[in-house]
């Protein structure tokens, strides 16, 4: 009996990982952490994670599908980059909607590439980032580009006023798209697809999935919310910085894979994804809080994906190592052999 | 519609491009770049110097690409611990100097080979996600050279006795053999001779490619899998350590950020070489290939004088291309998915 | 008896109303009598030496960007920046001393440079005895916007702030305007429109020390280069976008252009990707070398270590030891590069006087003092001849 419930803790402290983390990383930084239970502070983080979260929804799809998209960050500043250098000549409505168009196509490209040249996802995307990041610059001069008319801080203004405590409309933005693309994923059957062109792509094929079609929307998500990840944060930045995108990589990487979701593709969510962005800036801020620098940050950073990872490995071993063993008889040689002695 | 057909239909380019391999795409840029000088666009290219320039300014790149390579062939597409590993190399050798040269440079080997064996052992026998570990691995690196040296660089200085083993580390970077071929090419080298041996000659290098085309084939025929791995990735980070020790004594100071970029160009390096991410394919020549490839296409690019923004373009958009053509080519021949 | 009581219990009131403002202005005497000249920066400098700059201020001309890039009054919002401001809703000092002041310095990035200057201001501040505490976004503007945020809210007697873009700073300083905050920026040239909402703004003057540079450069160039001939030289410039990417080489550019006209310049650019690798600054000056020969006569460099470490690399294998170059300084590596006579000349800029500049001068306006618009870092170019007075270094 107990073992059964021993088991049943494991398995639901394993699937909802990530959420235990986070009411444990809250609990201790409210009690411990100077300031950090407070409204300002927690609407303060969430501001601060809106952007990472929106990007983590497009990449957290296409990791379920089994590739990878390391042009997030590229996707991120280029957006931010058309955003404020269009809005001059097409205004704020019709710079946003290039930007996102212009995530869209590079999506688009990236999954045709993927998808129909069958080249390795790593690569393509590589690619597509280098030739990114070398446009950007093209395009911006080398400078950073800013837009200082009162339109632009009524923007920006706005989207951090707090609508009802903790929500500001940069948050409310993050939200809806985070709800809704989990929704589309966990209850529709075009979402649930995505999961099982990632779990077997074969086996998908036959059950008479267009995966590449799949394949291809995934990365056009990507690019997609990476964009508007990329615009909240120069609308409310009112400037577009050149290095704008350049943590989000490895930041958003290692929330998604301690959020849950592997990068062998076929499971995990865009929700866990999030909440692990949530979890590991709420660890930073109270890192900061308690007066210790950026270096300790990056270290309990690293540390945790490292745990995260290799707890995630030992698992599998664990379980292929028992692969087609029955544990009751083993049990049963087990003490046959102690009892003969060791013979 | 089977596989034969398609190979005959695109053999002749696909044959031409994979036979040529990335020595025909070297060949076709020193072509473009002698052409350009014939016709005055720019001057000096096929000079002593100017080569001399172009495998000087990749030799770093080479000496990371040749031992991260490894990594790739056995299937576990790159070391991202690199950029890391040569910073903390550089830090520990320096402040070991006090006790001499050799000492310092065994310090710093020693430091780099025990990064090298735990990406290695976890990733050889957990089998956890190469890119993500060596992440992993590479932050947590960052964070404790930070903490130990309190956010400080560090510099090769002593006074006295100590003044000999300083200049020697300086002279790790700028030591010229004839005035000419400087000691981080002459180590390139040896390491593309040696590597290639390995790889092609050696029964270890067979149990790569093993490893890298077949992981479960691997382990059945009796191959010792985490064994490979983890030389795999002891050699990665030696070559590591080799690149850190050079960055360092060019630029006279142990910086956290002294490797910073160098994963993603060796793994340029790699592809641009033939070398496909999945494991079993390409050649220590061809790494060598690759990063010549980048070398000499950067330098036609600033003796044209395009802008250095356009250059980044320029380098994305061939990266993409020479990979695409490789894959495709190997694909109608054929030749498994890249 | 009874008068004796009311006149102690109106003793009593008097001492305990009056006790606020004796505490106040025994506070404000006390941090008055402080004195930061016994502060030195770890090279053995005076921490806030005082500037010896006494330009005047030219007058703006109607549209700067109309002029040729090689006038120097195209640069004058740049380099003049802060001289011109009109301040919206600057609060006023309360004029009670700096002792017990909080006070937040958000910087631009982590960075050995940026944990000198940290700690420089740490001096000052406690010397004070302020409440110091440093933030660093680590090069990421979100992050820095979200640290302002998180200053803000902790509500400090004033904000230090590295902005990390010239444009992006001007919503920065609404913010902490429009909470009430008194901010001060430093280091880094924000948007002119951006000073309307800061206190002032301190920090190194690039073009005017770069100015200075290009003179000696040119005097230099001019000595080795005896005749009429063009001079011709090549600018590494820095990171892109930033104030120093155009005052270390348009501001020696347009300086030359009537001080020294033989002085032509064959290239400039900024090494790509990494702009302060010297590998980098290597290919790209040997590029340059290949390209121009003997034409190519002088250097200036926007770095004095890794982008100097470059171009000596280069100028070594192709054997030139007769090319004049020139950097930003100070870092180690560039003082000994002046030490062997191969750096003919660095600009001293001083990272602990830089953050302790900025704490002085929040303490100063804590203690009434009416504050300059703008203060530069004392300026210097450190030649051979003094070079040895500037070590250890101080980062």
């Amino acid at each position: 009996m107990r073992k059964m419930e021993k088991s049943r803790l494991l398995a639901f402290s394993d699937k909802y990982r990530i959420y235990l983390l986070f009411v444990a990383v809250f609990a201790v930084m409210s009690l411990f952490a100077p300031r950090f239970f407070a409204l300002q502070n927690m609407t303060s983080i969430l501001n601060a994670i809106a952007m990472n979260a929106t990007v983590a929804i497009g990449f957290t799809v296409v990791m379920i599908c089994g590739q990878l998209d390391l042009s997030i960050g590229a996707v991120i500043t280029f957006a931010g980059v058309l955003t404020m250098g269009l809005e001059p000549l097409l205004g704020f409505p019709g710079a946003i909607a290039v930007a996102i168009a212009g995530g869209a196509f590079v999506g688009l490209l990236n999954g045709l590439l993927v998808a129909k040249a069958k080249i390795n996802s790593f690569i393509v995307t590589l690619g597509t980032m280098t030739i990114l990041q070398g446009s950007i610059y093209q395009f911006s001069g080398g400078n950073s580009i800013g837009i200082t008319t009162p339109q632009a801080f009524a923007i920006s203004d706005f989207l951090g006023v707090s609508l009802i405590p903790l929500v500001t409309p940069r948050i409310l933005i993050a939200i809806l798209l985070v709800v809704a693309v989990e929704l589309f994923l966990r209850r529709s059957r075009a979402g649930r697809n995505f999961y099982l062109v990632g779990g077997n792509k074969n086996t998908a094929w036959f059950a008479g999935i267009n995966t590449d079609r799949y394949q291809i929307a995934a990365f056009v998500i990507s690019g997609v919310t990476a964009a508007v990840g990329g615009i909240c944060s120069v609308l409310v930045s009112t400037a577009a910085t050149l290095k704008l995108g350049e943590n989000s990589l490895m930041y958003v990487i290692s929330a998604t894979i301690i959020g849950g979701t592997a990068m062998s593709g076929g499971k995990g969510g865009v929700l866990r994804s999030v909440i692990a962005i949530f979890t590991l800036e709420m660890l930073y801020t109270g890192i900061i809080l308690f007066g210790l620098g950026n270096e300790v940050k990056i270290f309990f950073a690293g540390l945790i994906l490292a745990y995260v990872v290799l707890y995630e490995a030992y698992a599998t071993y664990k379980h292929d190592k028992s692969l087609g063993q029955r544990p009751e008889l083993m049990k049963e040689i087990k003490k046959r052999r102690t009892a003969s002695g060791g013979a | 519609m089977n596989a034969d057909s398609r190979a005959v239909r695109s053999s002749s380019f696909s044959r031409i491009v994979n036979t040529a391999g990335v020595y025909g795409i070297a060949l076709l840029f020193l072509v473009l770049g002698l052409l350009l000088q014939l016709t005055g666009a720019i001057g000096n290219f096929l000079s002593v110097q100017n080569m001399l320039n172009i495998v000087d300014a990749v030799a770093l790149v080479g000496i990371v690409a040749v031992g991260m390579s490894f990594v790739t062939y056995s299937g576990h597409y790159a070391d991202m611990s690199v950029p890391t590993t040569m910073g903390f190399t550089g830090y520990i050798c320096i402040e070991l100097l006090r006790y001499g040269f050799l000492p310092a440079i065994l310090g710093a080997l020693v430091v780099g080979l025990l990064i090298g064996l735990l990406n290695g052992f976890v990733i050889g026998k957990f089998k956890a996600n190469p890119i993500i570990w060596t992440l992993a691995v590479n932050y947590v690196t960052l964070g404790i050279i930070r903490l130990v040296w309190v956010n400080k660089q560090i510099y090769p200085d002593l006074q006295g006795s100590g003044q000999a083993a300083v200049a020697l580390f300086d002279s790790i970077y700028r030591l010229r053999f004839f005035h000419l071929i400087g000691l981080p090419l002459v180590i390139l080298i040896i390491l593309v001779v040696v590597g290639q041996f390995v790889l092609t000659r050696t029964s270890f290098g067979v149990k790569l490619k093993v490893t890298g085309s077949a992981l479960r084939a691997a382990k059945f025929s009796g191959i010792d899998v985490e064994r490979v791995i983890l030389v795999s990735f002891v050699l990665a980070a030696f070559t590591a350590t080799i690149a850190g020790l050079a960055v360092t004594s060019l630029s006279r100071v142990g910086a956290w950020y002294n490797g910073a970029g160098y994963d993603f160009k060796a793994v340029t390096a790699i592809v641009i070489g033939g070398m496909t991410l999945a494991g079993g394919r390409g050649s220590i020549l061809g790494v060598l290939g690759g990063s010549l490839i980048i070398g000499i296409l950067n330098n036609i690019m600033t003796l044209v004088g395009i802008g250095t923004f356009s250059q980044d373009m320029v380098r994305g958009a061939i990266f993409i291309i020479v990979v695409g053509i490789n894959a495709v080519s190997l694909r109608s021949l054929g030749r498994d998915d890249a | 008896m009874k008068r004796a009581t009311m006149i102690l219990i109106a003793l009593a009131l008097v001492s305990l109303f009056a006790a606020p403002v004796f505490a106040q202005s025994a506070n404000l005497k006390a941090s008055l009598a402080i004195d930061t000249k016994v502060l030195k920066s770890a090279d053995g400098q005076l921490l806030l030496a005082p500037s010896t700059d006494n330009r005047k201020v030219p007058a703006r001309p109607a549209s700067p960007d109309a002029l040729p890039e090689t006038n120097p009054l195209h640069w004058y919002d740049m380099e003049w920046a802060g001289w011109n401001v009109t301040p919206m809703n600057i609060p006023q000092s309360p004029a009670d001393g700096a002792i017990g002041k909080k006070i937040i310095m958000i910087v631009h990035g982590d960075h050995p440079w940026t944990t000198a200057c940290i700690l420089g201001g740490k001096k000052v501040a406690d010397l004070y005895k302020m409440s110091f505490k440093a933030l660093s976004p680590n090069w990421d503007k979100d992050k820095q916007d979200q640290l302002i945020d998180q200053a803000i809210n902790e509500k400090p007697d004033m904000i230090l702030l590295i902005p990390l873009d010239a444009k992006g700073a001007v919503q920065q300083a609404r913010k902490i305007n429009q909470a009430g905050i008194p901010l001060h920026m430093f280091n880094t040239l924000p948007d002119a429109a951006a000073l309307n909402y800061s206190l002032g703004w301190t920090g190194p003057d690039d073009f005017g020390q770069f100015r200075l540079l290009a003179r000696a450069w040119a005097d230099e160039l001019q000595k080795k280069n005896p005749g009429s001939a063009p001079i011709g030289v090549a600018y590494v410039q820095h990171a892109p976008g930033g104030s120093p990417y155009f005052a270390r080489s348009f501001g020696p550019i347009s300086e030359l252009a009537t001080y020294a006209p033989r002085i032509k310049t064959l290239e400039k650019a900024s090494p790509t990707p990494a702009t302060f690798d010297a590998n980098t600054t290597m290919q790209l000056v040997s590029d340059w070398l290949t390209k121009y020969g003997k034409d190519l006569k002088g250097i200036c460099a926007s770095d004095d270590s890794a982008q100097s470490l470059g171009i000596f690399q280069a100028l070594e294998k192709a054997g030139r030891t007769d090319v004049v170059v020139v950097a930003a300084g100070n870092s180690k590596q560039g003082m000994d590069l002046v030490k062997d006579g191969k750096l003919f000349g660095i600009t001293y800029q001083t990272a602990e006087g830089d953050g302790g500049l900025a704490v002085s001068y929040a303490a100063d306006w804590f203690n009434g003092k009416k504050m300059p618009l703008r203060q530069n870092l004392a300026q210097h170019i450190i030649t051979k001849a003094d070079v040895a007075g500037f070590y250890p270094p101080q980062w």
